[in-house]
């Protein structure tokens, strides 16, 4: 199977997050960046089906020159080969146009599967994977965890509200999102950073691509939530304390 | 009654058949012991040279192997009777090398040492007082090992050791017998003949069994690693560790040839004493099996050799076993090189393990939390920031940034310090020093944490470290030299007892209301609270360290020890990067020693390490209300100093 | 164009909760814009549904109706509601922010050169529409820019759903035309999760129990309040070390690690182990009798008293909330 995974190189989780001076995104100086989490699980899905059933996996990212690291990483966890869309104002676009760069990328490779992490830890819009599907005209699922190669294409399990799932059938080429947890991510290793330093990354330019970028949504500022981490003691008899607790739970934090 | 004057007696005659046959039996015998020594040798010389090994400084190779092998300090100082009786055996040895080469020399008409010549007759006389307590020693090693059968030698019987005990008995008897002979009785000559065949029968036997240690263990003993626990560097892009054949250096084929199946490795080893499949001997026999039938030019996976893959991941690194070994094996760089083998390659599949280099991967910690969790415990605890104006940086490691307890120890750490008046500081960022995923054998990921701290410690110009964990004692100190120049680190027990006058604690007898601060409701009664402390592997074998806590806790209270203490201290399990593992099979290892700190009948333990203090409060807790009360040495000093006036 | 759309989402047959509040959202949008605002309900059979969204304040309903659409797949739903809006031209479209949506919302709006605003928690002025970024500790203010609609998806619990105004609405019907090539993928009916074994790694809620229980006697009392809430019940490893609790309900670094909405942890002092097994949780209720406990520094809520009059308060507490 040829596969290709589109990831995304975001901000650690860890970051400090503080604001640019326009207002309009996160300082970004002095952050570390990190591969995102449920595209590490699709990166994860595609090689246990190289595995099984062998093939190749490509993976795919758009963004400035600091993301070759994290396609680097991708490499040494066992992707064959690299795709980077050297984008330097990837945040301008929005999902609509990320996912026209990564599809005019994707075209020419005709992939039997294409997977994403549901939605990135940065944005978190869980969209560019759709979109992409609509672009290339592919059937596509969503909050996949786990992917079976089948006579007639793909059963995909698929994760629902409340603790159901779901099987879906689809033909290949096709898209699927990936959920985080669906699979066991495998770590780095020392071979295989060793073996990645020979495997080939291409790079292609953002403004080469003729893709249609300007956005139809525009992130007008960003801000820090008001409300900072603290603990809420509630005080009173057990009696009183319980059913503020309730009260709280059911409009404040809407658990309940 | 053996007359004063009694000689040794050695037939002067032999005739021609009898030179014959000797020269015969002799090329036999050196023949035998040669061709199965040269397969050995060359076993050991076509495995790879070992990356990193330097022969200088030469000083404390040559002191180690005067006091281990000369002096036999560590034969006899971990078993004291066995050991002195071996001791008899090897000096007795020594001191017959020139009888034994007269011995032959005789047999030629050439002997040289004369009975009648004054030096001839001290040296006999000499050698005969040896004779007699390597007879006595040999004699009772044998009954300790088929009568008595202490079970660290095994199950089975060793007829190879019956053999050789028997051989050197009969030395010691033909020799001692040669006393009470003359000269040229028949008997002197049959005494002559039965100590020339134990001779020609013994050598072969040396290259064919464990007592290839005579040959080997001084040579083992002398090209020792250089340090207790010593981890190679890989070498080279293809270097992952000891996956096959090919990667055995000649280090460690040369210990797996010296192995002596003495079983003072497997007697302390934690994961063997709580029934896990883990057994330091059988690791080191299953590699000289190895080489025996595959060598060291082979392809086929070693950790087929041994009993499971998950064998070498029940280290918990204490390293008891070498520390023990007195033939110098160095069992854990054997144990964290399988190790490796299988992590930096990605055939170990765990998910704690996982789950660990994820954590690593992404984030500062070993616990996988946020580092704004550090930050928020630094600003509650309002600790200085280091900006290279104060004297220390102290660190605060992953316990004492994140656990509870640690960050407990710590607070109180932290107070002792501003008494004192050393200025210190924390760093803003840390990371993980590296510590489980060293032991672990993820060389990437420990070099990204050693890099990435090294760097923060140069430009924030660290000159002098404190830490209360001696893990990251350890590794700081240790294992960052391979990707960097570490600033001095000392664990906070040195930093202490070297302050210890300046303590205003009241020592054993004393009483003080701050103590009710601490585990129990009200004050202690006057009378000496009994304290057991409990010696850190990483603190105790790993870097000397028992008196400096010890100081500490003897103006705390009353000093108790623990049945095994000082290098004999058993581990709390949580070492080797276990305690980020999951959960042990079979028995705990820390239930063990907590059982056996609790059955001192201490009021209180001493630790002087976070992770000990982590799993020792597990194991307490099914004791319920009635258990010790748990504290760091920094606590017992803390609770001794004056109230603040508020 | 036609004002603002709310897709109706159903759960079970009846319209789900958050499809309430997705009205409540589209009500107050009206309320900035001035625009009219109108529903869509997708299916083979939608009269029930109809009639219910049909008693609020709402311009019309609109029925879109197909054999096709009986169960979703995105390949039906967007090609309806693409036929649907490509007539009516609607100025907004809002949806629920469920699962379904998230599957081909997006899909609709590139189809249409749009792109969505997921996830959304507030309506502004301008129209900026709000929502989280960097998992909740930024936030984002979006305007749509250019013709065409502007697609949203509301969060659940950010509108209330009795904030959405009763009323009357026109109910008419839509046929769009969908061939059976066009779908392209096979959903099955859905399932369960293995139910033998103990997942907590994936209950999004749980109570905890600690030492604090004292006694195993008392774990009935916490089971209770677990079953109240709908929970799933866990413990600390000392819980299960004692066999009070079977081992699979491990809580911590060496058990099992939880991601829940809430964790409602009952008498546990907070160790390391322990909360490096809770931290995914997004809300974290603390109740111990120790007001010093480390688990206190972790928790959004906290009760500071004694569980065995605390646990049946709250039991009570939560029965009342569900009437």
């Amino acid at each position: 199977m040829k596969i290709i995974v589109a990831i995304k190189q975001v901000p650690e989780r860890d970051a400090q997050i503080r604001i640019d001076a326009a207002g309009k995104w996160i300082d970004d100086s002095g952050l570390q960046y990190a591969l995102n989490e449920s595209d590490a699980h699709a990166l994860e899905e595609a090689l246990q089906l190289k595995e099984k059933h062998g093939g190749e996996v490509i993976v795919l990212s758009a963004g400035p020159e600091r993301v070759g690291s994290t396609l680097r990483e991708a490499l040494a966890k066992g992707a064959d080969r690299g795709i980077h869309i050297d984008c330097a104002d990837l945040n301008k676009l929005d999902a609509l146009g990320v996912a026209r760069l990564l599809a005019v990328a994707i075209k020419p490779e005709a992939p039997d599967l294409i997977l994403a992490g549901l939605q990135s830890d940065d944005l978190g819009q869980g969209q560019t994977g759709v979109i992409l599907a609509e672009l290339l005209s592919l059937p596509h699922s969503s909050l996949i965890l786990h992917v079976d190669k089948t006579e007639t294409g793909l059963t995909v399990k698929r994760e629902l509200e409340e603790g159901w799932f779901q099987l879906i059938e689809l033909p290949t080429p096709a898209v699927l999102t990936i959920q985080s947890g669906g699979n066991k991510l495998r770590y780095a290793t020392l071979m295989g950073i060793k073996r990645a330093k020979t495997k080939e990354v291409r790079l292609l330019h953002a403004t080469e691509l003729a893709a249609d970028s300007s956005p139809v949504v525009i992130l007008e500022h960003v801000a820090l939530p008001q409300k900072q981490k603290f603990t809420q003691m509630l005080t009173g008899t057990p009696k009183d304390a319980a059913i503020a607790l309730v009260e709280k739970l059911k409009f404040e934090a809407r658990v309940l | 009654m053996l007359p004063l004057n009694a000689t040794l007696a050695e037939p002067q005659h032999f005739s021609l058949v009898e030179k014959l046959l000797l020269v015969l039996l002799i090329a036999a015998s050196t023949a035998a012991f040669w061709l199965r020594l040269r397969v050995l040798l060359g076993k050991i010389l076509q495995s790879k040279p070992d990356a990193g090994f330097r022969l200088f400084p030469i000083g404390k190779r040559l002191w180690d192997f005067l006091w281990e092998v000369a002096f036999q300090a560590k034969v006899i100082r971990q078993r004291p009777l066995p050991g002195l009786a071996h001791a008899f055996v090897f000096w007795a040895f020594c001191a017959f090398a020139l009888v034994t080469l007269n011995h032959f020399a005789a047999g030629f008409g050439h002997g040289f040492l004369s009975p009648d010549g004054r030096f001839g007759r001290f040296y006999f006389d000499f050698a005969a007082v040896f004779a007699l307590f390597c007879a006595a020693g040999i004699f009772g090693l044998f009954i300790r090992r088929f009568l008595v059968r202490p079970n660290w030698l095994g199950d089975k019987l060793s007829y190879q050791s019956g053999l050789i005990a028997l051989l050197i008995f009969l030395l010691m008897v033909t020799y001692l017998a040669a006393f009470f002979v003359a000269d040229v009785s028949s008997a002197a000559r049959i005494l002559w003949w039965v100590h020339t065949l134990a001779i020609l029968i013994f050598l072969p036997i040396i290259p064919h069994t464990k007592h290839l240690h005579l040959v080997l263990s001084p040579a083992t003993v002398f090209l020792s690693r250089g340090g207790f626990s010593r981890i190679p560097p890989l070498a080279g892009d293809e270097d992952f560790g000891l996956i096959a054949g090919t990667d055995l250096t000649r280090l460690v084929s040369l210990q797996a040839y010296s192995c002596v199946e003495c079983g003072r490795c497997t007697e302390h080893c934690p994961a063997t004493n709580t029934g896990k499949l883990l057994d330091p001997k059988e690791v080191i026999l299953n590699l000289r099996s190895y080489l025996n039938e595959q060598g060291p030019t082979s392809d086929a996976p070693l950790m087929e050799s041994l009993a499971a893959p998950e064998v070498p991941f029940q280290c918990t690194t204490c390293g008891a076993c070498e520390f023990q070994c007195p033939v110098g094996i160095e069992h854990l760089p054997i144990l964290i090189g399988l190790r490796r083998g299988a992590v930096n390659t990605g055939a170990w599949q765990d998910d704690y393990g996982a789950k660990l280099f994820l954590a690593l991967e992404r984030g500062a910690n070993a616990h996988g939390l946020p580092t704004a969790e550090r930050d928020k415990f630094i600003e509650k605890a309002a600790l200085p920031i280091f900006d290279s104006t104060q004297e220390y940086c102290l660190w605060l490691g992953c316990m004492g940034g994140y656990d509870p307890k640690g960050r407990e120890i710590i607070a109180d750490f932290a107070q002792v310090m501003n008494y004192m008046g050393a200025s210190f500081g924390v760093l803003r960022k840390e990371k993980c020093c590296g510590d489980p995923v060293r032991r672990l054998g993820n060389d990437l990921v420990f070099r990204q944490l050693a890099e990435s701290n090294l760097e923060v410690f140069a430009q924030s110009k660290v000159k002098k470290v404190v830490s209360i964990c001696p893990h990251c004692v350890r590794t700081i100190q240790e294992d960052w030299k391979e990707y960097g120049t570490p600033p001095a680190i000392e664990h906070h027990s040195e930093f202490l007892a070297r302050f210890a006058d300046k303590l205003p604690m009241e020592g054993a007898g004393g009483f003080n209301p701050r103590n009710a601060a601490y585990g129990h409701a009200g004050a202690l009664a006057p009378e000496a609270e009994k304290i057991v402390y409990h010696d850190p592997c990483y603190l105790g074998r790993y870097r000397n360290v028992y008196k400096q806590p010890r100081a500490i806790v003897k103006l705390a209270g009353k000093l108790v020890e623990a049945p095994r203490s000082h290098a004999r201290s058993f581990c709390c399990g949580a070492g080797g990067g276990l305690v980020f593992l999951g959960e042990e099979s079979g028995e705990r290892i820390g239930q063990v020693r907590a059982a056996e700190l609790v059955s001192t009948g201490a009021q209180t333990i001493a630790t002087a390490c976070p992770f000990c203090n982590s799993i020792f409060r597990d194991a307490l807790a099914e004791c319920g209300e009635t258990s010790p009360q748990l504290l760091d040495i920094a606590q017992l000093t803390a609770r001794s100093l004056p109230t603040a006036e508020t | 164009m036609s004002g603002i759309w709310v897709v109706i989402e159903d759960r079970d047959g009846r319209v789900s909760r958050i499809s309430w509040e997705a009205v409540a959202a589209g009500q107050k949008l009206a309320a900035l814009t001035g625009l009219s605002v109108h529903a869509a309900i997708l299916g083979a059979h939608t009269e029930l549904l109809t009639a219910e969204v049909a008693a609020k304040a709402l311009s019309q309903v609109v029925r879109i109706e197909h054999p096709l659409l009986d169960s979703y797949t995105a390949d039906g739903f967007t090609l309806a509601l693409q036929q649907f809006f490509a007539a009516e031209k609607p100025d907004y479209v809002l949806f629920p922010h469920t699962y379904q949506v998230r599957d081909y919302a997006p899909k609709l709006a590139a189809r249409l050169g749009q792109t969505l605003i997921g996830d959304i928690t507030a309506i502004n002025d301008g129209p900026l529409f709000t929502r989280q970024l960097m998992q909740g500790r930024l936030s984002g203010s979006y305007r749509h820019s250019g013709n065409g609609p502007c697609f949203v998806s509301v969060q659940a619990g950010a509108f209330r759903a009795d904030a959405a105004q009763p009323g009357t609405a026109a109910i008419s019907l839509f046929s769009p035309s969908i061939e059976p090539s066009q779908i392209r993928t096979r959903p099955s009916e859905r399932f369960r999760g293995a139910a033998q074994t103990v997942d907590l790694g994936s209950a999004q809620l749980i109570v905890g129990v600690g030492r604090g229980i004292k006694d195993p006697a008392n774990i009935p009392l916490a089971q209770e309040l677990a079953t109240a809430l709908g929970a799933e019940l866990g413990a600390s490893r000392p819980i299960c070390d004692n066999g009070w609790l079977p081992a699979e309900r491990q809580i911590g670094s060496s058990g099992q690690a939880i991601a829940p909405k809430l964790y409602l942890a009952l008498g546990i002092s907070g160790a390391i182990q322990h909360l490096v097994g809770i931290k995914g949780s997004q809300y974290i209720v603390a109740v111990n009798k120790d007001p010093g406990a480390p688990i206190f520094e972790v928790a959004d809520y906290g009760i500071v008293g004694d569980l065995m009059e605390v646990v049946p308060a709250l039991i009570e507490a939560v029965k009342a909330s569900r009437q």
